[in-house]
Order: C-alpha cells, then sequence, then structure tokens
C-alpha cells in the first residue's frame, strides 16, 4: 500500500532553526526534506486531517543545549502535536477540539530561552480556529475566530480575541511582539505583553484600506507592517501602534492629523505609502532578514524585491508558476519559494537562483469554459515501470513514477513560452502511453478566437535510454481536419496506434521507420503514417481499444462498438447499443469480453462478449474510468456516486470497484474521495518479494493524489474498508507505509539521527585539547560554523587558565 | 529534482512548420568539402564513334595510362594522358580500336596493363596485347560461350595467367590463357542471365557473379564442388552491377532501384541499403575521393552519386543529361567518365589542386614539440594588459558566456505584449511563414481581435494586401479566410471610406475568392467522376 501525491503547497513549509531541513505540511503528515539534497528524510504521521501550520522551536543561545529538533503541528483534526522531527517522535498531544487554521507562538523564543524558570514562561498560541457551529450574529455567519491556547497546561487562556467570516491566516513579527490577521479591508494587529499574557489585556490596532486585503508582514525589528491587496497593491505602514500600544491602557491621546501622509482615517500610523507593480492578488510579503528589502509575489511568478527606504524595485522572473509562500531560513543564505504547480524551488538567497527543486505530482489541469466533453484531459499512465504521464499547465508533460513518489522528468511537448497570468488557450488535451512504455502520443489544442486560428495536432513520441526520456518522432497537424482526437489507442507488440475524431472517423497509424544510428544519436527515418481511414455511418467516434494480441480493434461510434480487423481496415463485427455515447473501451485480457461505459444522463456500464456478440452484464453506474489486467479477467471500474447517496456526507463521491469479469457481483468495493477526474491503472509491482509479480492497482484521484495497492489481498481489504471510513483520503495502512526516499533506500531517519548526534557531540567532548578535534571531520557533516566558534573559543579560554594555573 | 531553470528557453513564434508547404528540393546550397572536390573537375564531352550507341562498359588501365570503352562492335582505347589536355576540335586521343565480330562487351585490362580482354555479343572473348608503337593484335581467341560473353574480367591480384567470363548462357569460366583452356566451368552457374562479375581484391581465385534471377554467387576456383557456389547472395532484384569493396570483405551490389552492401565474411549479412536512385542502378564502381574511397553509382535516371561506404551517406549526386550506363574513374584519381546509351561520353578532368590537399600537406612536421613562447617581460606594459587580449591557449578550459538569444522584431515586440506593433513589424518584412506564427501566437493570446480593430488605415492596407494575396493558399487557407471575414465584418466603416487602395484590396481579395470557388467548382467535378470509377475498382 502506497499512499502519495499530496500536494506541497497547501500552507507555507517552515526551515528547521539550522537551515539543513525543510518542514512541509503533506496532506495529514509533515515530511521532511533535506535542504542540501532536495530528498525525503523523514515524515511526521499522526495527524488524522490536512496539516495546517508548523511551528519550529528556535534554537536556545545557550551553548549547553543540544541540538534541537522539536517543532509544533497544528491541524485541521483540532489536535496540536509536539514532535521531535529528527527522530521521529511524538512529544505531546494537546486537543484543541476545532479545526485549527492556523496557528502562531509568538513568545517561543523567550519561552524556549528562559526554560529553566518554568513558572514565569507559560508557551502561548495564537490559534486560528473554525467554529462550524457557531450560530448567526447580527446576520452575519462568523465561522473564524482567533483564541489564545496556553500549551503548557493545555488550556485555552481567555476568551476570543477576534471573529472573522472564515478562518484567518496569523501572521506574527520576528520578535514575537505583533500578532496580526487581515480581516476584509482592515488589519487587525495585537501586541502581545511579555508577562501574563490573557486576551483582556491585549490591544487591538485596526488599520483600513479600501480593497480587500490577502497578506500581511511585519518588519522584524521596526514598527513597520506591510499588506498586499487583491489589486495587487502593497501599502507600508510606518510607526503603527507608536499611541495605542505605548499608553497603558490609559486615555486616549490626542492623535496628530496633520503630518502623517496616506494614512487613513483615524488609523494609528505615523505615515502609509503605496506600491504598485502585480497585477493581481499578492500571495505573499516577506521582509528580508537585514530589514532593507521587501519581497512579494503573485499569480505573474515574478519575485519583486524592493527596497524598504526608496521603494525601487528588482525582479527575479522565470519562476514559470503562480507563486503561493516565500519563507526565510534561519541561514541567510537560503530561502525557498512555493509555486502553485506544486513545487518548492530552495533559492539562494542575494542573487535568488534555484538551487534545488523538490516537485511533487503537478496539479490537474482546470479548464474554463471548454465545449462540452472535449474538456476532460486524459492522463497517460505506463503499466510496466508504473510511471504516469500528467499534461501541466506549461504545456509540458511531467513524468510521475507513482512506485517510487517521485517526479522523473519533464518533456516539453508544445514550443510556447508559459506565462501563469495568461488563460489557458493551448493545452495538451490527450496523452496516451504504449503498454510497454516505448512510445507515447499526445494530442494538443489550440483553441481559436472568435472563430478564428485553432489548431489540433497530434505528436508521437518514442522512448529514449532513460525512463520518461522520450523523443519526437513525427507531427501530424490537423489529424482529423478540423475535428478533435477523442481517443488513442496503442496496439500492444507492435508500432500501430489508431485515433479515434469527433467528425466521425477514425485513423490507424503505423510507424514504418528505419533508426540510423550516427555516432551517439539515434536518428528516425521515416516515421508515423495514415494506413487507412475508415468511418462508420458518419457517427462520431468517441473510443477505441486493441485486443491484447493487437488482433482486434474496437472502435466505439457514439452507441455502437464496432470491431475492426486493423491490418487490412476491414469491419468485423458491430455490436449494439449501449445507452449513451460510449466513453471509453477496454478489452478484458485474453478473454472474449469488452467492456464499454458511457456518461450522461444515460450512463451505463456493459460488458459484451464478442463470440456472440450480446451483452454479458451491465450496471447502471455512473463511471469515471476503467481498466483491465492484460493476462486475468479482472476488471477495477471508478464509479460516481449521485449526490442522493449517504455517504457524501463524509466526502466520498465515488467508489472502486473489482470485478471477475464471468461475475456480476464484485469482488471487492471500497468508497473513495474526490472521484471525479480520477483515473485507475493495473500497474506492475517492483517492489518488495512478497508481493512480488503480483499487480498494483493504482488510483489517482481528481486532485492526484493516488494510491497503490493489491487488489487481490482481500483479507486485507476487510481490514481496509473500516481503516478507510476512520481515515479519509486513503485506505492506508499506518505501518506499512513507505513513501519516496523512504520506500526505496529503506529507513534514513536513524541513520541520519546518530549522524547529527555524533557531529553535534563534537564540540563538547571532554578532550584535553578540543580545538584539535573541533575541526576534524568532513565538512558536511561539522556543525555550523556560528555553533562551532564559540566552544573553540572557549576551549581557547580554558587552555590559558591551564597555563596560568601552571605558571602560579 | 532537476534545477528548472537552467532548462527553461525561450520559445520564438516562429515554428509553425505546418504551415511551411513542405520543400520538395532538399539539396542546400551548402557547399561540403566533397561538392567542392567534384566541383574541381572539368568536364567535357566525348563521342568515341559516331554512331549513337550505348557505352556497354569502361575501364581504365590499373597505371590508368589507358582508358577502354566498349560500344558498338569495337574496344576504343583512349589515352589518359592526351585525355587530359583533349580539344574536342581534333580527335588524337584515339589510342586503338580492337575490333571485335559482334558487339562488344566488358573491356578489362591486365593487373599490368599489357593486356586487354573483352566479351562479344556471339560469345567470343578476345585477348589483345597493346604494344605502344604497334598497332594491338589479337592474341587469344576464347570460344566457349554459346551466348553473349557480358563479363569478362582479369583477377586484380597479380596472377596474369588467368582471366574470368561469364555470359548469358549462364556458363562462368576461369580461363588459363596461355592454352586457352578451361580451369574451372560452372555451366548453368545461375539460372538467368549473368550481366554483373568481379574479380576479388585480395584472392586470385574468388570471383562473384551477378544474374537476372536475382542472385550474386560467390566462386572459388580452388574449390571445385560443382555447380555449387561458396555464397549465394538474394540481391531482391535482377543484379546490374557487382563490387567488391577495398577490403574484401564487403560487396556491393546493385540491381533495380537498389544498391546493398553485404558482409561477405559474415556469410552474406545485409549491412546497408541505398536507394537513392530513381531507376536503375547500371554500373557501380570505385573512385579515390582525397584520402577516402567512394562508391561512385550510375542509373538510368541520369545521376551518377558517390556513396560513403563508411558513412553510409550519399555525400554527393550528379546530373547528366541521359541515361547512365557505364561509369569509370581513373585510379589516380584525376578522371571521372561517363557513357551513356546515346553514345556520349561525359568525361570529368581535374583541372587544379585541391586547396584541401595543399593544407594536408603541411603536416610533416606536427612531431616537433612547438617552442615555449616568451614570456613578456614585467617591465613591458603589456605584460599587466595580457588578461584582457589574451587568447586561449590549447588546453585551456573555456568558459563560454551563456549564448544570448538572438530575437526577431516581432518576437521582441510580441515579449513586450506590444501586439499591434508586433503584427505590423512581421507584415511588413512579408513573409508568410511569420505572419502566419505572429497571427497564430496573437490568436493564442486571445489579441488577435482587438489588434485588428486598433490598426489604423495604412496598417490595415498591409494586412489586407497580406490577406489578399494569401488567402486561398491551401495551406494557410482555414485561418486567412476566417480572418479576412473578421476582418471585412470590424473594420466595414475604415475599408468603405478608405480610399482608392483599400478598394483595390477588397477587389483583388473577391477576384481571388471567385477564382477559388471555379477553382473548387471543377474539382467537385473530377471528384464525381472518379468517385464511381473508385467504387466500381473497388468492388
Amino acid at each position: 500500500m502506497i499512499v502519495g501525491g499530496q500536494s506541497l503547497v497547501t500552507s507555507p513549509p517552515v526551515f528547521s532553526h539550522d537551515g539543513k531541513k525543510l518542514l512541509v505540511c503533506t496532506g495529514c503528515t509533515v515530511s521532511v526534506f533535506s535542504t542540501t539534497t532536495g530528498m525525503l528524510i523523514t515524515e511526521l504521521e499522526g495527524h488524522t486531517e490536512r496539516l495546517t501550520s508548523i511551528v519550529v522551536v528556535p534554537v536556545a543561545g545557550t551553548v549547553g543545549t543540544k541540538f534541537s529538533n522539536y517543532c509544533w503541528t497544528a491541524s485541521l483534526d483540532g489536535m496540536i502535536f509536539y514532535w521531535d522531527f529528527s527522530t521521529p517522535d511524538l512529544l505531546k498531544k494537546i486537543n484543541v477540539q476545532l479545526p485549527v487554521h492556523s496557528f502562531v507562538i509568538p513568545n517561543i523564543l523567550s519561552a524556549s530561552l528562559g526554560r529553566s524558570d518554568k513558572a514565569s514562561q507559560n508557551l502561548y498560541a495564537f490559534i486560528s480556529v473554525e467554529d462550524a457551529n457557531k450560530g448567526v450574529e447580527n446576520g452575519k455567519h462568523l465561522h473564524g475566530s482567533i483564541q489564545i491556547y496556553d500549551l503548557t497546561n493545555s488550556t485555552r487562556a481567555g476568551g476570543v480575541l477576534a471573529e472573522t467570516h472564515k478562518p484567518e491566516t496569523l501572521a506574527v513579527s520576528k520578535s514575537g511582539e505583533f500578532v496580526g490577521i487581515k480581516k476584509k479591508q482592515q488589519l487587525n494587529i495585537w501586541r502581545v505583553p511579555n508577562k501574563n499574557l490573557k486576551s483582556v489585556n491585549m490591544k487591538k490596532l485596526k488599520l483600513h484600506h479600501t480593497r480587500t486585503l490577502s497578506c500581511l508582514a511585519f518588519h522584524p525589528t521596526k514598527c513597520i507592517v506591510a499588506a498586499g491587496d487583491v489589486s495587487g497593491r502593497i501599502l507600508i505602514w510606518r510607526g503603527f501602534g507608536k499611541m495605542r500600544h505605548s499608553q497603558d491602557g490609559g486615555g486616549k491621546m490626542k492623535i496628530d492629523m496633520g503630518d502623517r501622509p496616506g494614512v487613513r482615517g483615524e488609523d494609528d500610523a505615523d505615515s502609509c505609502s503605496t506600491w504598485h507593480w502585480h497585477s493581481s492578488e499578492i500571495k505573499f510579503l516577506m521582509f528580508s532578514s537585514d530589514e532593507a528589502y521587501l519581497f512579494s509575489g503573485a499569480k505573474e511568478g515574478v519575485i519583486v524585491v524592493w527596497q524598504l527606504d526608496t521603494g525601487n524595485k528588482t525582479y527575479k522572473p522565470n519562476i514559470g508558476s503562480p507563486l503561493m509562500y516565500f519563507t526565510d531560513s534561519p541561514d541567510p543564505s537560503l530561502s525557498c519559494v512555493s509555486c502553485e504547480d506544486n513545487q518548492i524551488h530552495l533559492l539562494r538567497m542575494p542573487s535568488m537562483d534555484i538551487i534545488k527543486s523538490i516537485s511533487g505530482i503537478k496539479p490537474p489541469l482546470i479548464l474554463s469554459e471548454l465545449q462540452g466533453d472535449r474538456s476532460r484531459v486524459i492522463i497517460g499512465c505506463d503499466r510496466s515501470i508504473g510511471f504516469v504521464a500528467l499534461p501541466t499547465k506549461d504545456y509540458r508533460i511531467q513524468f510521475f513514477s507513482l512506485l517510487d513518489g517521485t517526479d522523473i522528468s519533464h518533456l516539453q511537448v508544445i514550443e510556447r513560452n508559459y506565462d501563469p497570468v495568461d488563460e489557458t488557450t493551448v493545452f495538451i488535451s490527450l496523452v496516451e502511453v504504449s503498454d510497454d512504455g516505448s512510445m507515447m502520443s499526445t494530442v494538443e489544442e489550440k483553441l481559436p478566437e472568435m472563430g478564428i486560428g485553432g489548431l489540433i495536432s497530434l505528436k508521437f513520441w518514442i522512448r529514449g535510454s532513460h525512463t520518461g526520456q522520450y523523443t519526437l518522432s513525427t507531427i501530424i497537424y490537423e489529424p482529423h481536419n478540423n475535428a478533435g482526437v477523442s481517443d488513442m489507442a496503442f496496439c500492444p507488440g507492435r508500432s500501430m496506434a489508431v485515433s479515434t475524431s469527433y467528425c466521425g472517423n477514425f485513423k490507424v497509424w503505423v510507424n514504418n521507420s528505419s533508426f540510423i544510428h550516427s555516432g551517439d544519436e539515434i536518428q528516425e527515418k521515416g516515421g508515423w503514417r495514415c494506413q487507412s481511414v475508415s468511418s462508420y455511418k458518419e457517427i462520431p467516434m468517441t473510443a477505441a481499444a486493441f485486443s491484447g494480441d493487437g488482433s482486434v480493434l474496437a472502435v466505439a461510434a457514439e452507441t455502437k462498438i464496432t470491431l475492426w480487423d486493423p491490418l487490412n481496415n476491414v469491419l468485423v463485427a458491430i455490436i449494439g447499443d449501449s445507452l449513451g455515447p460510449i466513453r471509453r473501451l477496454a478489452f478484458v485480457g485474453s478473454s472474449e469480453y469488452i467492456m464499454s461505459f458511457s456518461s450522461g444522463t444515460k450512463a451505463d456500464l456493459v460488458v459484451w462478449n464478442i463470440s456472440n456478440l450480446s451483452t454479458h452484464w451491465s450496471y447502471k453506474l455512473l463511471v469515471e474510468d476503467i481498466c483491465c489486467t492484460r493476462s486475468e479477467t479482472r476488471v477495477a471500474v471508478l464509479a460516481l456516486l449521485s449526490s442522493s447517496d449517504k455517504s457524501i456526507s463524509t466526502g466520498k463521491d465515488g467508489m472502486v470497484l473489482v470485478f471477475d469479469v464471468e461475475n456480476p457481483i464484485p469482488v471487492s468495493t471500497w468508497f473513495v474521495k474526490k472521484a471525479k477526474g480520477g483515473r485507475l491503472s493495473f500497474i506492475n509491482n517492483k517492489l518488495g518479494e512478497a508481493t512480488d509479480g503480483k499487480l498494483l492497482l493504482a488510483y489517482i484521484n481528481g486532485e492526484h493524489n493516488y494510491v497503490l495497492f493489491d487488489p487481490s489481498n482481500v483479507k486485507e481489504q476487510e481490514d481496509l474498508i473500516p481503516k478507510s471510513a476512520r481515515r479519509p483520503q486513503s485506505y492506508a495502512h499506518d505501518e506499512n507505509v513507505s513513501h519516496g526516499y523512504a520506500s526505496i533506500y529503506g529507513e534514513l531517519p536513524s541513520f541520519d539521527l546518530t549522524k547529527a548526534r555524533s557531529s553535534d557531540s563534537i564540540p563538547f567532548v571532554l578532550s584535553e585539547r578540543p580545538w584539535e578535534t573541533i575541526f576534524s571531520g568532513s565538512s558536511h557533516a561539522l556543525p555550523p560554523l556560528s555553533k562551532l566558534c564559540s566552544p573553540f573559543l572557549e576551549s581557547l579560554l580554558q587552555k590559558a587558565e591551564k597555563q596560568t594555573v601552571l605558571s602560579q | 529534482m532537476m534545477a528548472d531553470e537552467a532548462t527553461r528557453r525561450v520559445f520564438p513564434t516562429e515554428p509553425a512548420s505546418h504551415l511551411r508547404p513542405r520543400s520538395r528540393s532538399v539539396k542546400s546550397l551548402v557547399s561540403t568539402p566533397e561538392s567542392s572536390f567534384w566541383r574541381t573537375f572539368r568536364s567535357s564531352t566525348l563521342h568515341p564513334s559516331y554512331l549513337h550507341l550505348p557505352i556497354t562498359s569502361l575501364s581504365f588501365s590499373p597505371n590508368s595510362s589507358l582508358l577502354a570503352a566498349a560500344s558498338s562492335t569495337s574496344v576504343r582505347v583512349f589515352s589518359s594522358l592526351s585525355l587530359s589536355e583533349y580539344d574536342p576540335d581534333f580527335d588524337p586521343a584515339l589510342f586503338a580500336t580492337l575490333p571485335l565480330p559482334d558487339l562488344a562487351y566488358s573491356p578489362s585490362f591486365r593487373c599490368d596493363g599489357a593486356l586487354i580482354a573483352a566479351g562479344c555479343e556471339n560469345g567470343a572473348v578476345r585477348v589483345f596485347d597493346l604494344p605502344n608503337d604497334k598497332p594491338p593484335k589479337t592474341l587469344r581467341r576464347l570460344n566457349a560461350h554459346s551466348c553473349a560473353s557480358r563479363v569478362v574480367s582479369f583477377p586484380l591480384l597479380d596472377h596474369k595467367l588467368r582471366l574470368f567470363s561469364a555470359g548469358d548462357d549462364a556458363l562462368f569460366v576461369q580461363w588459363d590463357l596461355p592454352t586457352e583452356t578451361p580451369l574451372f566451368s560452372v555451366p548453368g552457374a545461375h539460372r538467368d542471365y549473368i550481366r554483373a562479375g568481379a574479380p576479388s581484391p585480395v584472392s586470385p581465385d574468388v570471383f562473384v557473379t551477378g544474374s537476372y534471377d536475382h542472385t550474386v554467387k560467390i566462386w572459388d576456383a580452388r574449390v571445385d564442388s560443382g555447380a555449387s557456389s561458396v555464397l549465394s547472395i538474394n540481391h531482391g532484384h535482377p543484379v546490374e552491377s557487382v563490387l567488391f569493396l577495398p577490403s574484401g570483405g564487403l560487396l556491393a551490389t546493385a540491381g533495380g532501384n537498389t544498391i546493398k552492401i553485404w558482409d561477405v565474411i559474415a556469410g552474406g549479412k545485409p549491412v546497408y541499403s541505398v536507394e537513392t536512385h530513381n531507376k536503375t542502378v547500371t554500373a557501380l564502381t570505385l573512385a579515390k575521393v582525397r584520402d577516402d574511397t567512394r562508391l561512385l553509382s550510375v542509373s538510368i535516371d541520369g545521376y551518377l552519386k558517390s556513396f560513403d561506404f563508411s558513412r553510409f551517406k550519399i555525400t554527393h549526386s550528379m546530373r547528366y543529361p541521359a541515361p547512365l550506363l557505364s561509369v569509370a574513374f581513373s585510379p589516380t584519381g584525376t578522371i571521372r567518365v561517363v557513357g551513356t546509351n546515346n553514345g556520349a561520353m561525359y568525361m570529368g578532368i581535374k583541372k587544379k589542386k585541391d586547396e584541401f590537399e595543399d593544407q594536408v600537406g603541411s603536416d610533416d612536421f606536427a612531431w616537433s614539440v612547438p617552442l615555449p613562447e616568451k614570456p613578456t617581460s614585467r617591465k613591458n606594459i603589456r605584460y599587466f594588459k595580457r588578461g584582457q587580449s589574451e587568447k586561449p591557449s590549447e588546453g585551456d578550459f573555456i568558459i563560454k558566456r551563456p549564448e544570448k538569444v538572438k530575437l526577431k522584431e516581432h518576437d521582441r515586440l510580441l515579449r513586450k505584449f506590444l501586439h499591434k506593433d508586433a503584427l505590423v513589424s512581421v507584415l511588413k518584412t512579408q513573409q508568410t511563414t511569420s505572419i502566419m506564427a505572429v497571427l497564430e501566437e496573437l490568436v493564442a493570446r486571445r489579441k488577435l481581435i482587438k489588434c485588428i480593430s486598433n490598426l489604423d488605415n495604412d496598417e490595415l492596407k498591409l494586412l489586407l494586401s497580406f490577406i489578399s494575396k494569401k488567402a486561398t493558399q491551401p495551406w494557410c487557407a482555414r485561418f486567412l479566410m476566417d480572418l479576412a471575414k473578421c476582418v471585412l465584418e470590424i473594420r466595414a466603416e475604415d475599408i468603405r471610406s478608405g480610399g482608392p487602395e483599400m478598394a483595390v484590396h477588397v477587389r483583388n481579395l473577391r477576384s481571388m475568392v471567385a477564382h477559388e470557388i471555379q477553382v473548387q467548382r471543377s474539382l467537385q467535378e473530377i471528384q464525381g467522376m472518379i468517385s464511381p470509377l473508385l467504387v466500381i475498382a473497388g468492388k
């Protein structure tokens, strides 16, 4: 059982205190990546809902403490956990009972510093929770609320600080002095007192703007707050809260209305300046650690660096995707930016070069207002190696290994510059990979503007020497005149493919090319040519499939299935009517059955018998995808549940059914979430000896989260069903899950731990002459220089003392 | 997990290759070293006989002083020395004429160039001597063939008393010259006419024959195995010419319009197949091109092609005005002769020293160690400035500056989102493919309609003139027809008030559309005529 494909960019990632690890929220787990290699080190598992925030405990300043790898995590399941993420061990559980959307600990630095005197320093957290049961107040639904929580005693401290329509994201200043949220067109800022943290002595400060604000950031040291709004403007308030916060609860001081440029109404700030470069909603704002610059980012995929004093700006273009979050690390030369295409780029700081990219599975292409059925984008799947080919927004195909959970490669399909701001007018509508993965075809569509232009082209690719490396073989422009390609299929064991179109014909393509080896490169002569064109009563052809031995080609002409001899282009037989237009066909192994499903109002799933051209069995089900094994008679069906079903309430809108084709009673069933746009595929299992040779069933849901499991293991399924009921998103076991890095190389963390321990123990070895051992060892194992410096100097001091003793 | 940035490149709007009509002329005008070599030949024409009879075979003597051409009932021998100063006005080049009883075939020089043998239509094989001062005389008459002896050849190696012959009676004979008796004879060596043969360059006893029964057979006179050959290869077409490549391990066969290379040592494994001629390949020969050897082939289609068999690549091709039957290349590499079916011989004589060869000559002293460069003295100001214009010496690792992406005007404007300016600038270039690419890019950006409505009158004229010129070209018609309709709708007012020039464009457009409709109608008529025929043929 392998689960994967979670989004890396649901919430901002956090660096560990030494900048060597990056903690990323991936679904219900925290993935810890190494910033030097970009590889997954370990995962923290325990939450049962999506994680929303992580707070890393900063290292205490005194030298005596060991390197600490502690963090707090909060999740929508209403729990706050305390972890040692180097081991990884769960140290503490706190139940807040309400889904936590955002969570900050302002006094974490001071609290960890003065850990010795516990009495005075309780750890307080500001949490932004969602309270769905809150009643209607003054005709408004106030679902979100900001509360203070005492983490040391696990109790709620005081009442509600603020109430918002929906849960807001909290921002905290570096020093922990201010905490703020955006609330529609205003900012709410609280000053956190050093002692006696109670909601009653918190003072709220409001700063107003005319547009809805989208994000905010505090200056690390000064009283400056920056906020971005939905129109792309950045507002900088300087010297906020001087009046309000300076007076200790006394009467209102008189506000000097004269010399406050840009400040609205009675807002408590010295000045407010506005910068405008972005054209859309600001996604993040971040002050640089040297306090001189402000970083901002939005949909354009450009990081803008503003000089705070002058407002001059420089740009970091070419990130290539809408930006989401920007996080800086304690190491001033490292930061990271999260992009909407599920990638986190690690940046080398002053120059902003991308050092490493951590990329997850690409999000599905969302196409707006495309005509009807053509809007679906078909993703390809290679059965033999277990990777999927996903079309991405930037005109590429991502090859993603389901077994390893890693990104393999990218292939530029359309030679066009990608601009994240543009609406999608050119896209890859279909990717089909042959069974052995040696051939691939893609269909790209350019949409016309008011009937002008528009082009559909079909490309054939052949695999190069590596997995996921494909070279372009043939481009066919307008394969079916102006009509769209509805489906593609490759003939197993032969260089033959078929493409069906909505204009009522299908074409059989053959590749009779010879390869010329000239040096290292393989040149291809010839290429894919159309062998034959056929049509059946000019009915739009909607799906195609080859039989397992490649001797029969089945093409769906709306409701009928036509069987052809692909070599001689002869119509062999017609199997009659399904209820609606058929969307997909599949031959069931080497048996005499063919399976089809149709969508629309009269959706159905039918198994046809080819030998007597009749229906074997059928269901009235709205089916999203089917898949069959090549050798056995098992078929898997992904069905969408209609809205009247009960299980909709639990968020599950689909189910996976496994049938033996002879029998209409499903062998096993699972309920799944977000089945719309999902895909099923059987892939060969190459992991682990225990289930060797068995086919795994891969289910990729509409958000490109996926799960791989062995459908034949019936006992396991029976365990699974209650599990999946308890644990949403997937039916995964807790024990056997091995992801990405760990699944290939085994358990890494234990090794990492010893390494970390050994490296940090070096400075504290009771050696006679520590300056000799302190710098020994390979450079990457050494603690950072800041850590080494003080013990080194200390050791020098000791030496001097000894000498003085001796001289005395 | 790659660093994404390095792989991201800038795509210009140009690759609208689906628009470009596929060019038939593949040949580029780029000069290769090979083509410059062939260009150093001065060509001339020679009519050995004033009858228009085909020149069936050409052969150079091994020391390259003589050229023999079989035409009509005689073999004409030319002195190649006089050929090189050949003057078309008078004909002193002719060295000797060897009479034969019937149509002459396949002259062959002995390895020392002293004897020449030729076959003939009635099957006789004659051997002549070629003394310098006296007229040639017939030395031996070899009679064994009952039909035309098309293949006569001396062994390539130093074996002066042997001769191979084969003919239309499918008989293959190895002769002992002094006694005029066959040493090794295979009656019925093939099941059809033997029209090709070649001796092996490595063994005097090995010979290959090719026949119209599609097979090529290798014979070894040392192995007396009756009628069966050492090796038999099926070429797939009637074989017109066979040839051992210099190593003796590879065999080239020509038949139909294909030339095939076989590995003899590996038991007749096909190595490569060339199909560049359009008609039957008639003859093959080897040519020395600088330090390399090429396989020359001539064909009925009038082309002479040079094939580099080490790289399996056609390196040069030349066209002649008549079907070619024979080809010869002098062993010194200075004369190239092709024979046609109308009695003309085309000669190329190398007129000048190749500039390429001049360069090669100077590497005799490549062994000597270059003298260490005198270090610039520190007193010299150049020492301190030396970094600026220092040339990298050999072995230095050069860090290249990232190459600047060169963008065209319209690409630059498109990158700045100046859509209308880009459209206008590309319309001014008048390059159809670029214009179409920019138009498509504008469609993809959803900016075309806006551009059209923003064009001023002069720019509109540009666009209209482009549309009226290209609208009915098949490869951009679908796009431009829609565009024309759209432009006329959006800018109707401006066009009406645009003055005479605008009216001319619109009139052109209209006449073009009318013409296109005419064409379509006649095409439909033709289709109507053809489709019943196709239906009948299908049944």
